[in-house]
């Protein structure tokens, strides 16, 4: 494409990308200029309008004012809203992207969620503690719990070489069925068809709190998710144990040549991602929700997947992918009932930003090589 | 010394005698120009020999006539054809054929299956469904075989043959294909004296069957056994191209290098000190608990280079595995200066004071996707100073440390400490392995394999260094394949076969002849 390369705009455009200083983030943002593009194609072949639907996504996560608002809520309810469901979302994606700095597939967040939640909601949140002895209890065995579930899936892998995706969707399942089971036996609401709703004081959120005029959830989970990410981050990049998780999951070999245990730092690894999936869990059940749904497991365990990957399984970067598909999750149901167009856009949307974020070495190579390329042009037009 | 007056007439080649042609080839890769306005003519029927550093640009021109990678600019003709958007299909087609470094042999499929996949002979079921007609295919391999003096039993299994005899597969499967332009790359790294002997025979008679060998290789003595002529890459130019008959290995080496060479080892003699270590009746069981290694007792003592020889897959890397607690020890004991460590773990043995450069660089001695101050501390990383005692580590530390080894052992790359290991080059890879090894200053150094694939300039700076440290009276041992560098830096040796040391006697009570003997279990002492 000389044309291209020629071209002013293609030109500065061709600088910034190249700049790999900032390719970090200019290459998954370029990823989802693609995939919003692209989903723009296909809700236009719908017959409806691209630019509507982005729009109502958008305000139904809070992010833009809507039309008009039921009474008591403003936009401030949505984007509270949106954080108390974005919270188990960015804990869930952290859970996902340890276990893959130690070169594991933890695929099991759902059942570490569930556990977790399961456990906290009726260990503390069917007794009469206060909240402030509730809602640290509920972190403390949601987060305990999970940790064990993913340790244990850890020492399968590193003691009997069990593929730990194998294991973990067993457990996934082996756990939403006992607990089905005791949610059914012991737990069930009978109206609802759903575990009993807990007690406000062990709830993570403050649900329905009066602020400037209107009802809002305040969920705590959020800064216990964004402080999780900083600490991950730290975890991983500044300290022995980052380095030794690092260094199992980029060469195992390599890692046990230089003595690293691997299988301690396998497990140790598989302990905080089955944590943080609990403590994901504790914000789900006993945060966003109030009860469980027997027989269940979350789809945000698996979305969650995505969402690290998207952050190019980097703690921050997960922060931002967290935000962006949990707008297109929270948004797509008001988007569908204003514009009319399937909220499933939102799967197919997000499903887009995958697809090409896992082209991002491929374009880093693109521009590589077109940068290669206008540099030899340029030497040829000084004609050597 | 570029032909370029060649290279601009725009010859036809009327007489059809060239089987390559290739001319004012550039390719360039983002940051680097790996072939550099390469012209090169390549007769039909010769054996042409292209030589150069690691790093030289060799690969890349194979890969380019192999159709792998497209210049950038230039032409590729084969057999008068000029070619153009050009494949390896398409390589296939006009009778290019490569024998990579690494096989590629399906292990438990048989040798007649892995010479045809993917052009098998095909009869039809029941007239029309396709089946492969595997009677057909091993006759065929069979006559083949024959035909080419390339013997091999077309009915057993790749996971139950040597290496030589899975050479000779990669070889029929070029010839299956009706190759006549015969790429081998690196193909006597892997191979005995003998094998080599009789692999460097088959390529003569594959000339003398009007085909066209280019042989890319490091070993000038094999080029001057068996070449015509030899191309010289350097630096991505290619700097000569000579009559090897005209030449000498002499010439070829500093054309290559860029400089004299001089691959004549100053080893001053041995002063040994104390015991090092000792080994004890070690027998290590692979993963299917198998014995590999069967009762072998040694010692090393300081200021002495040990060294294993043998064919590989004889129970050396083993050897080394288990010394250094990578693989479990079945039954013997290990000592390291008179303290047990048979059982003793990685990291223990380490801080007791084993180094280790292992064969295998790139899966063991480096973590690519580290940053090279992270891969140079990788035995210290957690200890003081470069870890503080609440687990927190010092970055400034890493890269201190990476500068000072960086300018001592001269590891070069783009990025000084911060450069990904996975982009330096081979060389400078091993170069990063040996001076974290050598900085780590155990008493016990063991080397395996530490020259492979590296150019004669790394060769001649790695053994000096390997000499160096026996001066400051470590205990060495040295696993190698390479007879040459067995006989230029040991001691002692010990050859192995099938697990077990045939004999082990002081270097200088040996020769080169009578090594290879005990290597192929030829002989057994008493």
């Amino acid at each position: 494409m000389p044309s291209f390369k020629k071209s002013r705009p293609g030109r500065f455009l061709l600088h910034r990308l190249g700049n790999e200083k900032w390719q970090w983030i200019s290459i998954p943002l370029l990823s989802v200029v693609l995939a919003v593009l692209t989903g723009s194609g296909v809700i236009l072949l719908m017959g409806k309008s691209p630019v509507d639907t982005y729009i109502g996504i958008l305000q139904g996560a809070g992010m833009l004012p809507k039309a008009n608002y039921a009474g008591g809520t403003n936009m401030l309810t949505d984007f509270m809203s949106f954080l108390d469901a974005m919270a188990p979302m960015l804990l869930a994606a952290l859970g996902v992207t340890v276990a893959f700095k130690a070169g594991l597939f933890n695929i099991g967040i759902s059942g570490q969620m569930l556990f977790g939640g399961f456990l906290a909601t009726i260990l503390v949140g069917y007794s009469d503690l206060g909240g402030l002895v509730a809602k640290p209890l509920v972190l403390l065995i949601a987060g305990a719990s999970g940790a064990l579930v993913g340790g244990f899936i850890g020492l399968m892998k590193y003691r009997y070489n069990i593929n730990e995706v194998v294991s973990s969707i067993m457990v996934n399942y082996i756990l939403a069925y006992f607990i089905s089971f005791f949610i059914k036996t012991h737990y069930i609401n009978p109206v609802s068809r759903q575990s009993e709703y807990i007690n406000a004081a062990a709830s993570l959120t403050f649900k329905g709190v009066a602020l400037g005029g209107v009802k809002v959830n305040v969920p705590l989970g959020i800064l216990l998710a964004l402080m999780a990410a900083l600490v991950v981050h730290y975890l991983i990049n500044k300290t022995r144990l980052g380095y030794e998780i690092k260094a199992v999951g980029a060469n195992r070999k390599g890692a046990g040549y230089a003595g690293i245990p691997i299988g301690r730092t396998m497990v140790t690894a598989m302990m905080i991602s089955g944590g943080l999936g609990g403590l994901a869990g504790a914000t789900y059940y006993l945060g966003y929700f109030a009860s469980i749904q027997p027989g269940v497991l979350s789809d945000l365990g698996f979305n969650a997947i995505a969402t690290s990957l998207l952050g190019n399984n980097s703690p921050l970067g997960v922060i931002l992918s967290s935000i962006l598909i949990t707008i297109l999750d929270k948004g797509a149901t008001f988007m569908s009932s204003k514009v009319g167009v399937v909220k499933e856009i939102s799967g197919v949307i997000t499903s887009l930003i995958l697809l090409f974020s896992a082209m991002g070495a491929y374009f880093r190579y693109l521009i590589a090589k077109k940068q290669e390329d206008v540099k030899s042009e340029n030497r040829e037009e000084m004609g050597e | 010394m570029n032909d370029s007056s060649q290279a601009h007439s725009n010859i036809r080649d009327p007489a059809g005698t060239l089987a390559v042609a290739l001319r004012r080839i550039t390719k360039r890769f983002p940051g680097i120009v790996a072939n550099d306005d390469i012209s090169l003519e390549i007769k039909e029927g010769e054996i042409f020999a292209l030589l150069g550093e690691n790093g030289a640009g060799k690969s890349v021109l194979m890969s380019i006539l192999f159709g792998l990678y497209e210049p950038e600019e230039g032409e590729v003709w084969i057999k008068g054809k000029r070619m153009s958007h050009f494949s390896p299909r398409e390589a296939a087609r006009q009778g290019v054929g490569m024998v990579h470094q690494h096989f590629k042999l399906v292990e438990n499929y048989t040798i007649a299956q892995n010479i045809v996949l993917g052009m098998e002979p095909v009869k039809r079921f029941l007239g029309g469904v396709p089946l492969v007609d595997m009677k057909a295919t091993n006759e065929k391999i069979r006559d083949l075989s024959h035909r080419f003096k390339l013997d091999v039993d077309p009915l057993q299994l790749i996971s139950e043959i040597n290496v030589a005899t899975r050479q000779k597969v990669e070889i029929l499967k070029m010839l299956y294909r009706e190759a006549d332009i015969l790429i081998f790359d690196e193909p006597t790294a892997i191979l005995t004296p003998q094998e080599v002997d009789y692999l460097l025979q088959i390529i003569r008679e594959l000339r003398e069957g009007g085909k066209t060998v280019i042989l890319i290789s490091h070993k000038l003595e094999e080029i001057k056994a068996v070449a015509d002529r030899c191309g010289i890459l350097h630096r991505g130019r290619l700097v000569a191209v000579k009559e090897v008959a005209q030449t000498s290995t002499k010439e070829m080496a500093s054309l290559m290098v860029g400089r004299e060479v001089i691959l004549e080892v100053d080893k001053p003699p041995a002063r040994m000190g104390e015991t090092v270590l000792k080994v004890r009746d070690l027998r290590v069981l692979n993963r299917d608990k198998v014995a590999v290694v069967k009762g072998v007792s040694f010692e090393i003592r300081a200021g002495e280079i040990f060294a294993i020889a043998g064919v590989a897959g004889n129970g050396q890397t083993e050897i080394a595995d288990a010394l250094t607690g990578l693989m479990a020890t079945a039954s013997g004991r290990v000592f390291l200066l008179d303290e047990e460590i048979t059982r003793t773990g990685v990291r223990e043995r380490n801080l007791k004071g084993i180094s280790y450069i292992p064969e295998d660089r790139q899966s063991y001695g480096l973590i690519l996707d580290y940053d090279l101050s992270y891969n140079l501390a990788l035995k210290n990383y957690f200890k003081e100073p470069f870890s503080s005692p609440g687990g927190r580590l010092r970055q400034e530390e890493f890269s201190r440390y990476a500068e000072r080894l960086i300018e001592i052992y001269d590891i070069r790359s783009n990025r000084g400490g911060g450069s990904v290991v996975r982009s330096l080059s081979g060389g400078n890879q091993q170069k990063a392995i040996i001076a974290r090894e050598i900085d780590q200053d155990s008493p016990l150094m063991i080397f395996v394999q530490p020259t492979r694939g590296l150019d004669v300039g790394a060769i001649e700076n790695t053994w000096s260094q390997i000499l160096k440290e026996r001066e400051e009276g470590k205990g060495i041992l040295l696993v190698s394949l390479e007879l040459e560098e067995v006989m230029a830096l040991a001691d002692t040796i010990g050859v192995i076969y099938n697990g077990e040391l045939l004999t082990v006697k002081a270097a200088k009570d040996f020769s080169k002849r009578e090594i290879g003997e005990y290597m192929m279990g030829v002989r057994k002492d008493a």
